[in-house]
């Protein structure tokens, strides 16, 4: 897979408290905010036909459960390698969404991190960032 | 950025080990912003992360926070003068209460306390839709739920299309999909709005 570049927020998975204590374990059934996992939108064909990346002009291979990627923050040059743990996020609703640092932008979110992957490349407080997802680190 | 977030360890560390610290700012701002990514020891893909914690404020005894995590794990977060904190607005260690949901991240220590770097009281991510918009409040539907973020003059702000954030959230769109940061009020379905990003 050639790297793709977008944007990543993060995103409730697993018990957690506050409006995040109704995650379940995602699509995968082992989310949790503690564990490097993201939410990858063709994590099955199902769930690319709920998040529809097509609809934005994005590709992106279907990847199943516990398939490793390695996001890399484009602000700061830190990666994280995560698993896929759920379906998510629904690229269709934010087509052209657009996030940048400097000259370093990311168009259209593509993955949700858990808080513990995320907090290991930015501040939680950042909300989104642009990112550069490859299948090797 | 880096060598802020060393800097942080650096002090975390010296400060749990026994060095006298008298005020971890001594040495220069620590912004909250560059508080993250203490990443420590490599994390295996899919492992949990012994550098971050998460849970509910049940206990706060001095510089000492236990939380207990929602997957029933009980942590001990020990906070230092170099330990930055985020509720709604980057503040101090202090305004953790009991009751505060958090996520720390630090060093693990040999005894299974975290010494926090950092610390993200209440914090919430969340997409969502937006059902109405007022001056002071926006009402947003979150996977089936009724989400009320209450607009904090002078903190909320509005991120459109990239473009830097703005006090302005006359914009963000109703009926539309948006992305907000807010800081939970305890055992409420309410937050208090940071920041909404919105494509307009």
């Amino acid at each position: 897979m050639t790297a793709v570049i977008g944007e990543a927020s993060w995103f409730c998975c697993g018990t957690a408290w506050g409006p995040c204590a109704s995650a379940g374990g995602g699509a995968c059934g082992n989310c949790s905010s503690g564990k490097h996992q993201h939410a990858w939108p063709t994590a099955s064909a199902a769930c690319t036909s709920i998040t529809d990346p097509g609809a934005c002009g994005v590709g992106l291979t279907q990847r199943g459960c516990g398939f490793v990627h390695y996001v890399t923050n484009l602000c700061n040059g830190k990666e994280v390698g995560s698993s896929i743990a759920d379906c998510g996020p629904n690229v269709h609703q934010f087509c052209g969404e657009r996030t940048c640092c400097g000259s370093s932008c990311g168009t259209n979110r593509i993955v949700d991190l858990t808080a513990s992957a995320f907090s290991a490349i930015a501040s939680l407080s950042s909300g989104l960032i642009p990112i550069k997802v490859d299948t090797v680190a | 950025m880096t060598s802020q977030v060393d800097r942080r360890q650096f002090l975390t560390r010296a400060a749990l080990g026994g060095a006298t610290i008298v005020g971890a700012t001594a040495l220069g701002s620590l912004a909250p912003e560059a508080a993250f990514g203490a990443t420590g020891p490599s994390v295996a893909p899919g492992a949990p992360d012994p550098a971050f914690a998460e849970g509910r404020i049940t206990s706060i005894s001095g510089s000492t926070i236990i939380a207990a995590g929602s997957d029933g794990t009980l942590n001990r977060i020990q906070t230092t003068g170099a330990t930055s904190a985020w509720k709604l607005t980057p503040t101090s260690v202090g305004a953790a209460q009991v009751g505060d949901g958090l996520y720390a991240r630090g060093v693990r220590m040999p005894d299974g306390t975290l010494a926090a770097d950092a610390l993200w009281l209440n914090i919430v991510s969340l997409d969502a839709h937006v059902v109405t918009l007022a001056s002071d409040k926006v009402h947003l539907d979150h996977q089936g739920s009724r989400i009320t973020g209450h607009v904090v003059k002078g903190v909320s702000a509005a991120v459109y299309n990239g473009t830097p954030a703005v006090a302005d959230l006359s914009l963000v769109p109703v009926g539309g999909h948006v992305h907000v940061v807010g800081a939970w009020r305890p055992d409420t379905a309410e937050i208090d709005v940071s920041t909404v990003y919105a494509k307009v």
